[in-house]
C-alpha cells in the first residue's frame, strides 16, 4: 500500500503541474510574421509598399482590359464553335450590352479595384504610424497616387462607389456619388502631384510619379464632361496638365515597337506600367488571344486559349498603309514547322481572317458560335520567341502618345491652335507611316478619336475615348442594337451589395 | 472496443444473483464459467501467494488477480470459518491449485482447457431414500453439437441433482415419481425436460443471448452492450466486408446504419467520404474523428485491416461528446488485436485480387467515327489517319493485386504480445494508378507491482508508396479521336496539342507521380491500480508522418511539353505528441453501480513541408531526380513552410446504474484549442443520457421471449473545427509575390487574410433516442432509432464589405443546419439449425439535411451558388445551391423540358416571370441527398462452408450526369471525340448545364460476395485453423443512371456529380487463405 501512495502522489503532482504547464494556447507562427514583428528596416518598408503595385496586374488583360475593349467596338471573344468562351454568355452580355450585377467580370473588376484601395490604406496607415521611416511624406504620398488611380478606374466604370480612406476605421462605408468620387481623386492628385518623385529614371518605373499624376489629371480634366458635368468642361487645365508631362522626360519613341518588346521597361515613351515578369505571372494575353495551335508557328511552349479577337470593324479602319495594323493584330494564315497550313480539329485550315461570321447556333438574340480559326488576334505586345509562361512584357497604363493625343484633342474642343495640334498627332501618325503623304494638315476632333483608335488599340482606352466622344451607345450594325444611357456604368456587383447593405445600386440595374 | 464474446459474470453479486439453487442443497455444484483467454499450457505458469488465517474466497481472489483466471463455484461449497494460511514462492500454478483445492475439499475442473470449475467432491451416490429410486442417463450439447460438461440438472422441486462430465454425459437416480429434469447452465437457456417414461435423453442447450456480453469501446473505456447508453454501432472482425480491403472504413462499408462510406473515384489512392447522420458543415470536412486503440486523431492508413479486431462507431452527440471539438461528426473507434493469455499463434491470411473496370465511357469507334463523318459530308484529310484506337482501352489494364499477413502472438502470465506484417500490392485499373504498403505492427503488455501496474505498448510503422492516377488523362481519352493511332508504324508517337487533346498513352508511360508516405508512432498506456476500484492511466503516443512526393513531366509529353520537362519534389513532415492521463473509479454497493472517469489530454501537431520544382530539361533521364538540372527556375519555385496547433482539453463522465435497470451516463469535456480565436479559447461540450432496460421491470417478466428491451435517450454537444486552419484568426503578414526595383525584382509582403478573432468550432447538439430489442435467443434483435442534430455557427467564407476589409472574404461563424433522421437494424437467424444457418442483417437510414439559416447581424447571404459545372465554353456555371431552408446537395440551374426539332433545349424561362433565358430563371433541379440508404447482409453457413453476400445501395437521390452534358454533343466532331449519345440525343444546342443532364441515382449493388471453406483440422495437432476463401466485390448494379456509376462523389457543397475526369470503378474478384498454426 505504501507503494500505491507514493504512486497516487507522483500522479496527482504531475497532474497539477499539467495544469500549469500546459493549458497555454497562443500559437507559435513560422512562415507568416505577426504584424508588429515587421516593417523595420528600409527593404522591409519597401517590401511593404510594393503590393500597391501588384494590385495594378489586375487591370490587365483580364478583368478591365475585358470590361473596356469588349464591351466597346474594339475587341469581341466570341462564342467559338463547339461553344469555347461561351463561359455562361458573359462575353455575350459585354457585346450586347446586357451585363447585370452578377456577371463575373463586373465582380471581379470592383473587387480588385476595391481589394486595392483596402490595401493601400492598410499600407498607408502602417506607414503612417511607423516612426522609423524618414521620408514618410513622400511615401504616403505614393500609396494614394496608387490609391488615386483606382478611384479613377471606378469612378470611370461604376462612377457611384464608396471612398475609404480610413484603414482603422471598420464601419460599413456608403455610397458617394459620382460627384463626390470626381473631386475626391482631383483633390488627391492635387495635394500629391508635387510631392511625388518626379524623375524619369530607371529607378522610378512603374511607381507614382509626377508624370503619372499629371497624366492622371490630364485625364480627369479630358472627361470631366462624363464624369462631372456639373463642374464644367477642363480643356484648358487638361492642355496645363498636358504640358506639365510633356516638359519631363519622356519622349515619343522612334520605334512604335520599343513599348512593347519584351524587355520594353527600357521605352522613355512609358509613363505609367504594370510591370510583369515570367517568373511573377500576370501577363497572358497571349493565351487569351492565340489559337490552340498558334504556339507552333509563333515557337511558344505554352497552351492557349483561342479567346479574345478585334472587330472586323477596327481592323478594317485602318489605312492600309499604316504599320500599326501589322503591329496590333495578327491576321493570315498559320504554318506548321514544315511550312504547311495548319488544320484545326474542326478539319479547317489555320487562317485568322479579320472578319468574323456568326454560323451557328444562331439565338434570339442573333448571338452564336464563330469558326474557331476567325478572328485578328492581339499581337501589340511582341511574343517572345520559346516563351514558357505568362509574358515579360509591361503593360503601360499610360504613355507619352496617349498625353499628346490628349493636348491635340483639348486644343482642337478648345479651338485653339490647331497646328500645335496637328503636329501633335503627326509626330504618331509619321511614326506609322513610311510616307510622309499620310501627315494631316489640320485636325478635326474626328480625326483624333480615330487617331486615338489605330494608336491606343488594345490598350484600355477605347470604351473612355467611345463614351467622351458619344458614340458608346451606338449600335454596331450586325452585332449589337442601340443601347440605353445606364450602360454608361456598370452596375455595382451583386455580391458587393450583400456583403455591405449600405451601398445603393446604379441607375437602370 | 473490442467486442469480446464473454460470458457474463462481472462480478461477485451477479454471480450469486444467477444461482438460483442457493436455498437448496445440492449434492453437487454448479459451475461457472469463465472466460478470458485461456491456454493449454498453464502449468508453466509460475505464482506466489502469502497467506496467513484468510479465506478460502481471499485465497481465490489472490490467485485469480494475479493470474487473470476467474474461478467460478458457488460459495456454499467453502467452510467459511475456516482459515487457511499459505505460502508459495514461484510455484507452478497447477501445483497451487492442487494444494488450495486439497485443503479446502474441493475439486477442480478445466472445461474446454478455457474454464475452470470449483465443485464439491462428489460423494458416490449413498443416500439411501426411502423412496424407490430409478436411473436416468443422457448427454448434453451445445446448439452446435458440442457436448457440454459441467451443465447442472436437478429434479425440479428437488435439491437431487449432478452435473455433467467432461463428454457432456450425466447420470443420475430419480425418484419414480419424478416428471421433470431442469437444465442450466450459465449462458445457456435454461431448460425444462419432462421424464416421462424415458431413461436416455439428448438434450440440446440453446445459447442465452443475455448472458454473452458484448464489450464496446466508448471512448476512454469499454462498456459492456447492456450498460450503454449512447448511440453506438459497434462491429467485429466477423462482420467485416471480405476481399480487397485497405482500411478500417472500407471493412464497414454499409455495415452500420447511418455511416454512408463514398467513393467518389475508381483511384486506388483517393480516400473514400465518409459521412454519419449527414452533413453537417460547410466548410471543414465532416468526417468522423478516428480514434486508434484510445489514441485521437489518427490515420486510417496506420492500420492494416487484418490487425482489427473491433470498430465501434460513436453516433450521437451524448456518445462522441467526450471527444468534444472534433466530434461532432461522430466518431469512429478502431481496436487492434492483442496477445491472448496462454495462446501461441501464428496465422497467416493472404490473397490474390484480380479487378477489371466495370464501365467505360462509351466513345465512338473508328467505325462510328467514319460513319458520321461520311454521313455529313465532313472532310477528314488531315484528321483520319487510318488508325483504329480505343483510347481507354489503351490506358486501361486488369489490375492485379496481392496482400499477404503474417502474425505472432502469445502470452504468459504477467506479459503478452502480438507482432503483426502486412504487405499490400494493389494496382488500379489504370495503368498509372498503384499503390503498395507495408504494415508493421507490435502490441507489448506487461504486468508489474503485483499486478498493480499494467502497461501497454504500442509501435507501428507504416509505408506507403502510391501513384494517384493523372485524371488529366480520361480528359484527353475522351477527347482524342479514334482515327489516329498511338503510336506510328516506325515506333514514333503520335501527339496533338489542339485543346484538349494529346497523347494519353504516351503521359502515362513517360510521366511520374510517386508519393512515399511513412507513419510511425510508439504509444505506451501505463494502468496504475491504486485501491480497489480505483485505476489511474497515463497515455503517451509519438508519432511522425511524412510524404515525399516527386512528380515528372517528360518534355514529350502532353503534360511537360509546354515546360520542356517538368519535374517537382515536394516533402511534407507531421508530427504529433499526446498526453493523456485518466483517473478511473468503479464501486458497486448492492444494486447501484458507479462509474467514474476524469481526464487530461495536451495534444500538440506540428506540420512541415517544403518542395521545389524546376522546367526546362535538355534531357528526360533525371525524372524528378535532379531538379538543379533544369534551365528555367523561378523565385517561386522553391518554397518551405510551418505551422502548428495544440489542444488541451479536461474531461469527465459519469456512469450510473441501478440494478442494470436504469442507467445514467453524464459527461463533460473542455476544449482549448490553439486555433481558435483570441475570444473563444475555450469551448465546453456536455452530454447526458440515459437507458431503461424494460426487460429487467417486474412486470417484464413473463414476456420470456425478450432477451432484452432497452430504451435509451440522449443529448449532448460536440464541435468541429476541422474547417479552421492554423492561425486563421491571427493579422499576418505573409509574401506576396514580387515587385520591380530599379531594374530588380524585391519579394513583396502582404497582410495574408482577414483576421477574425472571433473565430471558432462549430458546434451540434443532438438528441437521439433509440430502442434496441432482442427476442427469443437473439433470433430477431435490431435497433430503432431517431435523432435530431442541429449544428450552429458553422463555418464558411463570407463575402464582407471591401473596404473597410482587405479582402472580400473573411471566415467566420455564422450558419446553421439541421439533420434529422430515422435509423433501423434488423438482424436474426432465418435458418438456425445445427449444420445450417442462415444469418441475415438489414439496415436502413433516413436522413434529412436543412440549412436553417446562413446569416447573422454581422454577415449575411441569401444563397451559396456553389460547384463548377466547367464544360468546354461553360465556365462560369455553378452546379448547386446552399440556401435557407434547403438541403446541402441541392442541385440549382435551368429546368430543361427536353429538346425541340432542332435539337435544342426547351428550358422553363419564366421563372423569373419574363421571357427569355436567364441566370434567373434557374431553379431547384434537384438533389444529391439520398432519402434512404441501406444495406443487407447475408451468412449462410452449412457444415465447413460458408456464403457471405452483401448489397447496399442508396434510393432517392439525384445525379449530375457530368460526362454526358460534357461529351454527348456532336459539336465537337470531328476534330474531337464525343460519347455515343451524342450521336442519339441530337443535340444541337451548346451544351448547359441543365435538369436535362440530372438523372436519379437510386442503385442496388451487390458490393460483396464471398465463399469460404474452413477445413476440418481437428486431427492435425500443428493446425488451428486453415479456411480459403473467393470473394467478389462491386458484382453488380441495379440502376437506371445512363453514367459509369451511381456512387459518385459526395464531399463537400457540390455532391453527386459524376465529373468529366471521373476514374470508372471496377469489379474485384479475390481469392485467399487464411491459416494458423
Amino acid at each position: 500500500m505504501k507503494r500505491t501512495k507514493i504512486f497516487s502522489l507522483i500522479l496527482v503532482l504531475s497532474l497539477s503541474f499539467i495544469y500549469q504547464g500546459c493549458t497555454d494556447l497562443e500559437e507559435e507562427v513560422y512562415d507568416k510574421l505577426p504584424v508588429d514583428e515587421f516593417g523595420q528596416t528600409t527593404a522591409q518598408i519597401n517590401s511593404l509598399i510594393a503590393p500597391i503595385y501588384r494590385t495594378l496586374k489586375g487591370v490587365f488583360p483580364s478583368n478591365y482590359f475585358l470590361l473596356s475593349e469588349c464591351s466597346s467596338d474594339m475587341a469581341i471573344t466570341p462564342t467559338r464553335k463547339g461553344g469555347d468562351w461561351w463561359d455562361g454568355g458573359q462575353f455575350k452580355e459585354l457585346r450586347l450590352h446586357t451585363w447585370t450585377p452578377n456577371t463575373s467580370l463586373v465582380r471581379g473588376s470592383y473587387n480588385s479595384a476595391m481589394e486595392s484601395i483596402s490595401s493601400c490604406n492598410k499600407i498607408y496607415s502602417m506607414i503612417e504610424e511607423n516612426q522609423s521611416i524618414e521620408n514618410k511624406d513622400v511615401i504616403l504620398a505614393e500609396i494614394r497616387g496608387v490609391r488615386a488611380f483606382w478611384y479613377f478606374m471606378l469612378l470611370d466604370y461604376y462612377g457611384n462607389v464608396p471612398i475609404v480612406t480610413d484603414f482603422n476605421d471598420t464601419s460599413k462605408p456608403s455610397t458617394n456619388s459620382r460627384k463626390e468620387v470626381y473631386e475626391f481623386v482631383l483633390s488627391e492628385l492635387n495635394a500629391i502631384k508635387d510631392v511625388v518623385r518626379d524623375d524619369v529614371t530607371a529607378a522610378s518605373y512603374g511607381k507614382i510619379t509626377k508624370g503619372v499624376v499629371y497624366t492622371l489629371l490630364a485625364k480627369m480634366y479630358l472627361n470631366s464632361m462624363v464624369w462631372n458635368p456639373d463642374g464644367g468642361s477642363k480643356w484648358q487645365e487638361c492642355i496645363n496638365a498636358c504640358n506639365e508631362v510633356m516638359a519631363l522626360d519622356y519622349v515619343i519613341e522612334p520605334s512604335f515597337k520599343t513599348s512593347f518588346v519584351v524587355q520594353n521597361q527600357n521605352s522613355k515613351e512609358i509613363i505609367f506600367p504594370i510591370v510583369f515578369s515570367t517568373a511573377d505571372g500576370g501577363n497572358h494575353i497571349h493565351k487569351r488571344t492565340l489559337h490552340y495551335l498558334d504556339p507552333i508557328p509563333l515557337n511558344l511552349n505554352v497552351g492557349t486559349w483561342n479567346g479574345v479577337s478585334a472587330m472586323p470593324e477596327y481592323v478594317r479602319a485602318y489605312d492600309d498603309a499604316d504599320k500599326r495594323v501589322d503591329w496590333s493584330f495578327l491576321t493570315g494564315p498559320m504554318y506548321d514547322t514544315n511550312g504547311e497550313i495548319l488544320i484545326t480539329a474542326h478539319g479547317r485550315e489555320l487562317i485568322h481572317t479579320i472578319d468574323i461570321e456568326i454560323k451557328y447556333n444562331l439565338d434570339e438574340d442573333g448571338w452564336g458560335q464563330v469558326e474557331q480559326e476567325e478572328g485578328a488576334r492581339c499581337s501589340k505586345w511582341e511574343f517572345e520567341n520559346g516563351l514558357n509562361g505568362d509574358m515579360e512584357n509591361d503593360m503601360a497604363i499610360f504613355r507619352l502618345a496617349d498625353v499628346y493625343l490628349m493636348k491635340a484633342e483639348a486644343l482642337v474642343r478648345l479651338g485653339q491652335d490647331n497646328a500645335e495640334a496637328t503636329r501633335l498627332v503627326n509626330v504618331l501618325r509619321r511614326r506609322a507611316f513610311d510616307s510622309d503623304e499620310k501627315l494631316l494638315s489640320s485636325v478635326t476632333l474626328e480625326d483624333i478619336y480615330q487617331e486615338r483608335r489605330y494608336e491606343l488599340a488594345w490598350e484600355i482606352s477605347a470604351r473612355q475615348d467611345m463614351i467622351r466622344f458619344g458614340t458608346f451607345l451606338d449600335e454596331i450594325p450586325g452585332w449589337k442594337p442601340e443601347s440605353n444611357e445606364d450602360r454608361l456604368l456598370f452596375p455595382i456587383p451583386q455580391s458587393a451589395l450583400d456583403a455591405n447593405p449600405n451601398l445603393d445600386q446604379n441607375p437602370g440595374y | 472496443m473490442k467486442k469480446r464474446r464473454e460470458l457474463d459474470f462481472p462480478d461477485r453479486e451477479d454471480r450469486k444473483l444467477n444461482l438460483s439453487f442457493k436455498k437448496m442443497k445440492l449434492t453437487l455444484i454448479l459451475t461457472l464459467l469463465v472466460f478470458v483467454s485461456f491456454g493449454n499450457g498453464f502449468s508453466q505458469v509460475k505464482l506466489s501467494v502469502n497467506f496467513e488465517k484468510a479465506t478460502i474466497q481471499e485465497v481465490m481472489e489472490t490467485i485469480e488477480k494475479q493470474t487473470d483466471f476467474i474461478f467460478l463455484y458457488k460459495d456454499e461449497i467453502f467452510d467459511n470459518n475456516k482459515r487457511y494460511s499459505i505460502d508459495f514462492e514461484n510455484v507452478a500454478f497447477e501445483e497451487v491449485l492442487n494444494s488450495v483445492c486439497n485443503s479446502a475439499g474441493v475439486e477442480y475442473e478445466i472445461r474446454n482447457e478455457r474454464q475452470i470449475i470449483l465443485k464439491e467432491k462428489i460423494k458416490t451416490s449413498s443416500t439411501v431414500s426411502v423412496f424407490q429410486q430409478r436411473m436416468v442417463s443422457g448427454v448434453v450439447t451445445d446448439d452446435e453439437g458440442q457436448p457440454l460438461p459441467g451443465v447442472t440438472l436437478v429434479v425440479k422441486g428437488t435439491t437431487n441433482g449432478t452435473i455433467t462430465d467432461g463428454e457432456g454425459r450425466f447420470q443420475l437416480e430419480v425418484p419414480a415419481d419424478a416428471e421433470t429434469l431442469v437444465f442450466s447452465f450459465v449462458g445457456m437457456e435454461k431448460q425444462e425436460v419432462p421424464i416421462e417414461e424415458k431413461s436416455m435423453f439428448t438434450v440440446v442447450m440453446e445459447t442465452a443471448t443475455i448472458g454473452i456480453e458484448e464489450v464496446v469501446a466508448i471512448g476512454y473505456g469499454t462498456q459492456t452492450r447492456r450498460e450503454v447508453t449512447g448511440s453506438i454501432s459497434n462491429v467485429s472482425e466477423e462482420d467485416f466486408n471480405k476481399g480487397l480491403n485497405q482500411d478500417a472504413v472500407d471493412l464497414l462499408k454499409g455495415k452500420v446504419a447511418g455511416l454512408t462510406i463514398t467513393s467518389g473515384s475508381g483511384d486506388i489512392t483517393s480516400d473514400e467520404t465518409i459521412r454519419l447522420r449527414g452533413t453537417s458543415s460547410l466548410t471543414g470536412s465532416s468526417q468522423p474523428f478516428i480514434v486508434i486503440d484510445g489514441v485521437p486523431g489518427m490515420s486510417l492508413s496506420s492500420v492494416a485491416p487484418q490487425d482489427i479486431e473491433s470498430i465501434s462507431v460513436l453516433k450521437d452527440a451524448s456518445a462522441a461528446a467526450i471527444y468534444g471539438s472534433r466530434s461532432a461528426s461522430g466518431v469512429i473507434l478502431v481496436t487492434t488485436k492483442q496477445g491472448k493469455y496462454n495462446q501461441s499463434l501464428v496465422e497467416y491470411d493472404g490473397y490474390l485480387a484480380m479487378s477489371s473496370v466495370t464501365n467505360v465511357p462509351d466513345v465512338l469507334t473508328a467505325q462510328e467515327w467514319r460513319d458520321y463523318t461520311s454521313a455529313n459530308n465532313i472532310n477528314t484529310e488531315g484528321l483520319d489517319l487510318g488508325a483504329n484506337t480505343d483510347w481507354f482501352d489503351e490506358i486501361m489494364r486488369t489490375g492485379i493485386s496481392q496482400n499477404h499477413n503474417l502474425s505472432f502472438s502469445g502470452g504468459g502470465v504477467s506479459s503478452n504480445y502480438r507482432a503483426s506484417i502486412s504487405y499490400l500490392d494493389q494496382q488500379g485499373v489504370v495503368k498509372d494508378n498503384s499503390l503498395e504498403r507495408y504494415n508493421a505492427r507490435l502490441t507489448f503488455n506487461q504486468k508489474a507491482l503485483d499486478n498493480k501496474l499494467n502497461v501497454t505498448f504500442i509501435g507501428a510503422m507504416t509505408q506507403r508508396n502510391y501513384s494517384p492516377t493523372d485524371t488529366r488523362n480520361f480528359v484527353l481519352a475522351y477527347n482524342m479521336i479514334p482515327v489516329v493511332p498511338v503510336k506510328f508504324d516506325d515506333g514514333t508517337w503520335f501527339d496533338t496539342q489542339e485543346y484538349d487533346q494529346g497523347n494519353p498513352v504516351r503521359n502515362i508511360e513517360f510521366n511520374k507521380r510517386d508519393n512515399k508516405y511513412s507513419l510511425y508512432f510508439g504509444n505506451i498506456n501505463a494502468e496504475l491500480n491504486l485501491f480497489e476500484g480505483f485505476t489511474a492511466s497515463l497515455r503517451l503516443h509519438k508519432q511522425r508522418e511524412t510524404n515525399d512526393y516527386g512528380l515528372f513531366y517528360d518534355s514529350d509529353t502532353e503534360r511537360g511539353r509546354n515546360d520542356q520537362g517538368f519535374a517537382q519534389r515536394t516533402f511534407w513532415t507531421e508530427d504529433k505528441k499526446l498526453l493523456e492521463a485518466t483517473l478511473n473509479y468503479e464501486k458497486s454497493i448492492d444494486d447501484h453501480k458507479l462509474t467514474a472517469l476524469a481526464g487530461y489530454s495536451y495534444e500538440d501537431n506540428y506540420y512541415q513541408n517544403a518542395g521545389a520544382q524546376n522546367r526546362q530539361f535538355v534531357t528526360d533521364f533525371f525524372g524528378y531526380n535532379n531538379l538543379g538540372a533544369g534551365e528555367n527556375l523561378r523565385p517561386s519555385d522553391v518554397w518551405s513552410g510551418k505551422n502548428m496547433n495544440k489542444l488541451v482539453s479536461f474531461f469527465g463522465r459519469v456512469n450510473y446504474n441501478y440494478m442494470m435497470r436504469y442507467i445514467v451516463t453524464l459527461s463533460l469535456r473542455q476544449d482549448g484549442s490553439s486555433k481558435f480565436g483570441a475570444n473563444h479559447k475555450w469551448a465546453t461540450f456536455p452530454s447526458v443520457s440515459a437507458a431503461w432496460r424494460i426487460n429487467e421491470e417486474s412486470f417484464m417478466q413473463s414476456a420470456t421471449f425478450i432477451d432484452d428491451l432497452k430504451l435509451r435517450v440522449g443529448y449532448g454537444v460536440s464541435g468541429n473545427q476541422d474547417g479552421i486552419d492554423p492561425y486563421k484568426s491571427l493579422q499576418l503578414y505573409g509574401t506576396s509575390g514580387q515587385y520591380y526595383d530599379n531594374g530588380k525584382w524585391y519579394r513583396a509582403y502582404q497582410i495574408s487574410q482577414n483576421a477574425n478573432p472571433d473565430l471558432k468550432w462549430e458546434e451540434t447538439s443532438m438528441f437521439n433516442v433509440g430502442l434496441d430489442f432482442n427476442f427469443w435467443n437473439s433470433r430477431i434483435n435490431g435497433t430503432v432509432e431517431y435523432y435530431n442534430k442541429q449544428t450552429k455557427d458553422l463555418l464558411y467564407t463570407y463575402q464582407v464589405p471591401v473596404p473597410p476589409f482587405l479582402y472580400p472574404d473573411m471566415l467566420a461563424n455564422v450558419g446553421s443546419m439541421s439533420n434529422k433522421g430515422v435509423e433501423f437494424l434488423l438482424s436474426g437467424d432465418i435458418i438456425r439449425q445445427r449444420d445450417f444457418r442462415w444469418t441475415a442483417s438489414i439496415n436502413m437510414s433516413h436522413n434529412k439535411n436543412k440549412i436553417t439559416d446562413l446569416s447573422n447581424d454581422e454577415f449575411s447571404t441569401s444563397s451559396i451558388k456553389t460547384g463548377d459545372a466547367w464544360i468546354r465554353g461553360g465556365s462560369s456555371n455553378t452546379t448547386h445551391i446552399v440556401e435557407e431552408g434547403k438541403e446541402v446537395g441541392t442541385f440549382y440551374g435551368w429546368l430543361c423540358y427536353g429538346l425541340d426539332g432542332d435539337g435544342m433545349y426547351i428550358m422553363e424561362d419564366m421563372i423569373d416571370g419574363e421571357e427569355g433565358l436567364t441566370n434567373d430563371d434557374r431553379t431547384y433541379i434537384g438533389s444529391a441527398q439520398p432519402k434512404l440508404t441501406y444495406g443487407f447482409s447475408n451468412i449462410i453457413s452449412y457444415k465447413n462452408l460458408e456464403l457471405n453476400f452483401f448489397f447496399r445501395g442508396v434510393y432517392g437521390n439525384d445525379l449530375l450526369n457530368f460526362s454526358k452534358m460534357s461529351y454527348a454533343t456532336t459539336q465537337w466532331l470531328p476534330g474531337a471525340n464525343v460519347l455515343h449519345d451524342a450521336l442519339t440525343i441530337g443535340l444541337s444546342d451548346n451544351p448547359k448545364y441543365s435538369s436535362f443532364y440530372i438523372e436519379k441515382g437510386s442503385f442496388l449493388r451487390l458490393d460483396n460476395a464471398s465463399l469460404s471453406y474452413s477445413f476440418d483440422v481437428s486431427g492435425i495437432s500443428e493446425i488451428q485453423k486453415l479456411r480459403v476463401y473467393v470473394t467478389g466485390q462491386n458484382l453488380f448494379t441495379i440502376t437506371n443512371y445512363t453514367g459509369l456509376d451511381p456512387e459518385v462523389e459526395m464531399d463537400g457543397l457540390d455532391p453527386g456529380v459524376e465529373g468529366r475526369e471521373y476514374y470508372p470503378k471496377s469489379r474485384t474478384v479475390s481469392v485467399g487463405v487464411n491459416v494458423s498454426f
